[in-house]
């Protein structure tokens, strides 16, 4: 019988502290009359002992079966879960990327040595935002909310022939971490020093930083318009207004960055000397006027719609 | 198919019914494994891990009274249908004859139209 006790509590040592001893006791009453029938209420010989704790699985499994796991992550989040964790570490990756190349740049301290910065970098960054993001969505997932709409309407279903009208993740996602990665470009200064900001070389000049501090409430009602898509998943004209009305805040603020002068300062890097400050400030020009051209897109496309929907 | 095809299929056709065959069992006081002997000589045998874990989940949601008694020189704790659990077996009789019925006609017309 010592044998049973050993088993009995190997499955304690499984279960949560507060179930422990009413399973053990209902266990150990259920193997003893197993027991019973198996030796015709004799007493037990080894071989039989362990033939029906064999039987009963490994003490593991048994505590799983009386107490299951509850995933982290249930599965009807795990779509939005892992797209999260797609945006996040690719943000943190382009960042780490343009990090490492500006200081191996100004340095020159080898390919390899570039290559351990942006991976030791990337991998401190990866696994503190894949920690906070898994308990994020466990600690909601707990508290039972989740951005699923439940009162949805099949009334509100998009016609068949206009398939647009359905807002695919990989768009949703894209746009949030465009407002991240913005909102980390502008307010990470802030959390630096007046020394160590001195010490970059490369950095948002003065009125693009100014100018893009003031774009924040913009950003911040992106993300917000980010997260109702992803609860609505549906275009309605409500949102492309909305949609029309982000675009070309984003477009003002891109031309007027392109306008306004240097989008960043830099110290007189060696790569700075050799490509030519006047080259590079026109190839920062001509990007924002390039990234100015896909909201532009975003403001036609959706009033073209709108302007479709009312005909 | 494989029998491991098969066998997957038979445990999650038989999931469901096996709470139907627990609480029309536990009209009469059971415990863990006089219950497990009922039910198989009914003709359901169930293994013990599934069970056991699955009397317990149904005490918890308080469809089974339970109560540990002395008897044979040791106690065992004996599972009862409440009166919740009698309403919920009420409920799930009339399903299941319902299922059964549309099933039969289903399973009866599948098998003249084999070949």
């Amino acid at each position: 019988m010592e044998l049973v006790q050993r088993y009995i509590a190997a499955v304690q040592r499984e279960l949560p502290e507060d179930k422990r001893d009413e399973i053990g006791r209902e266990l150990k009453a259920n193997i003893l009359d197993q027991l019973d029938a198996l030796a015709n209420y004799a007493e037990p010989s080894q071989q039989q002992i362990s033939q029906v704790l064999q039987q009963m699985g490994r003490p593991s499994k048994v505590a799983r079966q009386f107490v299951p796991a509850r995933p982290l992550i249930e599965a009807e989040q795990m779509q939005t879960y892992l797209y999260t964790l797609y945006i996040v570490l690719g943000v943190l990756f382009v960042i780490q990327v343009l990090g490492s190349t500006v200081a191996w740049l100004d340095n020159d301290f080898g390919l390899l040595l570039y290559m351990k910065s942006v991976l030791s970098g990337f991998v401190g960054d990866a696994c503190l935002a894949f920690t906070a993001i898994t308990l994020g969505f466990a600690f909601s997932q707990q508290q039972g909310t989740s951005l699923d709409n439940n009162n949805w309407q099949p009334e509100k279903l998009p016609p068949v022939d206009a398939p647009w009208q359905y807002i695919s993740l990989q768009d949703i996602f894209t746009n949030l971490a465009t407002y991240a990665f913005l909102l980390v470009v502008v307010w990470y200064p802030a959390t630096l020093s007046p020394a160590d900001l001195a010490e970059k070389s490369v950095r948002l000049s003065e009125h693009a930083r100014l100018a893009l501090s003031w774009f924040t409430p913009v950003m911040l009602a992106g993300v917000a318009f980010c997260l109702w898509q992803l609860r609505e998943r549906y275009w309605n004209r409500t949102m492309q207004w909305l949609n029309i009305g982000l675009n070309l805040l984003s477009v003002a603020m891109l031309l007027y960055l392109a306008a306004a002068g240097p989008l960043l300062e830099m110290n007189s890097g060696r790569w700075v000397e050799a490509i030519g400050w006047e080259r590079l400030h026109r190839a920062m020009t001509y990007g924002l006027l390039i990234t100015a051209c896909f909201p532009a897109y975003e403001v036609l496309r959706d009033a073209r719609r709108l302007w479709q929907a009312r005909s | 198919m494989t029998a491991a095809q098969l066998d997957k299929m038979r445990l999650e056709l038989r999931r469901g019914v096996l709470v139907l065959a627990v609480l029309a069992s536990l009209k009469q006081p059971h415990y863990g494994y006089s219950l497990r002997q009922q039910l198989r000589q009914d003709g359901i045998d169930i293994d013990e891990g599934t069970l056991y874990p699955l009397v317990r989940r149904l005490a918890e949601q308080e469809l089974l009274s339970s109560e540990w008694r002395q008897g044979e020189g040791r106690e065992r704790r004996y599972y009862q249908l409440s009166e919740l659990g009698a309403q919920l077996l009420g409920q799930l009789t009339d399903e299941w004859q319902q299922l059964n019925g549309a099933l039969g006609s289903l399973l009866g017309t599948a098998s003249q139209e084999k070949p």
